[in-house]
């Protein structure tokens, strides 16, 4: 890919939404073990 | 010209509303189904353990399928114009992974009456994102907004009242049930943000089958690590996928059946979008219901009043599905739909007309020739002797099944697969 395409989905928040859900969904599923 | 006319197949003219319909009310069946192989899994393992199995199955067909109905060259030349939702296809796989372990920590923490409704709030996650990011029911109208909105409620509120009336709450301690509590809104929130990457791929005009085949690597490297993480490093983990090799056939099929339910989830999300398809393929916990109350056994003796219930339950899911059904775009909101997809083609300088075709269910790509490759019969042999291996190995389970229902609720999930795929491919041509 592109390295205008990377900044594309850096810059996009479709990316970090996800991003940020699953870090805080892999953060809990380690405090619950 | 009109020899070519006369001899190419006819295409069916069935509007894309109805066909996302049926294809979210197939994923529930089939999603409700594959819960079914898992019920024969009596002896002690480890749920996470039975998890890994149906991801593993998940991953076998999650290949075999796509390259079975469009062939590897379609889909890397799918692939090659869209690279960027690669990155997505990962995501939302992972987020697959982690939610279903939290899943399994809510079951275990909380029981499944409260557990399984939080964990279908993830309808009412991915509908808020369907808005807020997607447009979706943007320019609806007041009545199309509340028979949406309200069909999605009315079927998390079956959900709780299904999972009220099936299960008997154990006792836990209230730290215990907390921590059970928080993980069930954890996968809820981590199912419902998936759809994200889903929708994000459809509108851009991705084929489902080319994305699921990306998203079982997301998936399948997101579940190993955590093995990986669980069972404390790579011997005890093979230990006890070896320990249990002889009921691993059963979470395999789970995981086939898983894909087929999803594969439909996918078009549903593609055509009608995430907040009519999600609603409507979470009503897969009636099919996991009727098979577990009708093959299994599982509610003889239940009291009248949770008799009662299951109907009253099974009613307002049905309602819901009803209710969403009727819900279809005006063109208003048809136009916002559009709008989220000028978005991503100016973003990611992808050719609108060409996107425009496959979001209406065209299929430009399938235009070019795709030969055939020898390693797709690879592919397909590999698959099928992988599950030869592991049936050949299964130790009979010595549980009761009632055979003339199990006949009937086969035959009726085999029917929606041969109905609603035959109408994707008249539709779309699988696009």
């Amino acid at each position: 890919m592109k390295r205008s395409q990377w900044i594309c989905i850096l810059t996009d928040v479709h990316f970090w939404v996800p991003v940020v859900v699953l870090a805080l969904g892999t953060a809990l599923l380690m405090t619950l073990r | 010209m009109s020899d070519q006319a006369s001899i190419a197949p006819v295409r069916s003219t069935i509007s894309l509303h109805k066909l996302g319909v049926f294809c979210g009310l197939a994923a529930a069946v089939w999603l409700g189904s594959a819960e079914a192989p898992t019920k024969l899994v009596t002896e002690g393992f480890s749920p996470f353990l039975i998890s890994m199995g149906m991801v593993m199955g998940a991953f076998v067909a999650r290949w075999t399928v796509p390259t079975l109905l469009k062939g590897t060259g379609f889909l890397f030349s799918d692939l090659r114009q869209k690279p960027h939702l690669i990155v997505w296809a990962l995501l939302a796989g992972m987020l697959w992974a982690v939610g279903n372990t939290l899943t399994i920590f809510a079951v275990r923490n909380v029981g499944l009456s409260i557990a399984f409704p939080l964990w279908n709030t993830n309808s009412l996650v991915g509908l808020l994102w369907g808005c807020l990011l997607f447009k979706e029911l943007h320019g609806s109208r007041p009545r199309d907004w509340a028979k949406v909105v309200g069909g999605a409620s009315a079927i998390v509120f079956g959900a709780a009242v299904l999972a009220v009336a099936t299960t008997q709450q154990s006792a836990s301690a209230p730290g215990r049930a907390a921590v059970g509590i928080v993980a069930a809104v954890g996968a809820g929130a981590m199912f419902g943000t998936m759809y994200i990457p889903y929708r994000k791929a459809y509108i851009s005009g991705m084929n489902p089958l080319s994305f699921v085949t990306i998203f079982t690597f997301g998936e399948m490297g997101a579940i190993l690590i955590l093995g990986l993480n669980f069972f404390g490093g790579a011997a005890p983990l093979a230990a006890e996928l070896a320990r249990a090799r002889s009921m691993l056939f059963w979470p395999f099929v789970g995981g086939f059946c898983w894909v087929i339910g999803d594969l439909f989830q996918q078009y549903a999300a593609k055509y009608i979008g995430i907040g009519r398809g999600i609603p409507l393929s979470n009503t897969n916990q009636l099919w996991g219901l009727a098979w577990g109350a009708l093959v299994f056994g599982e509610f003889t003796g239940l009291a009248a009043g949770s008799r009662i219930l299951i109907i009253a339950g099974s009613s307002i899911m049905i309602a819901g599905a009803v209710s969403i059904s009727l819900a279809e775009p005006p063109p208003k909101e048809m136009e916002n739909w559009h709008a989220a997809m000028h978005r991503e083609c100016d973003r990611y300088g992808l050719d609108a007309g060409n996107v425009a075709a496959v979001v209406a269910g065209e299929d430009p790509l399938a235009d070019h020739k795709h030969p055939r490759r020898w390693w797709e019969v690879l592919i397909m042999c590999l698959a099928a002797a992988v599950f030869v291996w592991l049936a050949a190995g299964t130790r009979a389970q010595h549980i009761y099944v009632n055979v003339p229902w199990m006949i009937v609720l086969i035959a009726g999930t085999i029917v929606p697969l041969g109905l609603c795929g035959s109408l994707l491919w008249k539709r779309t041509r699988f696009s």
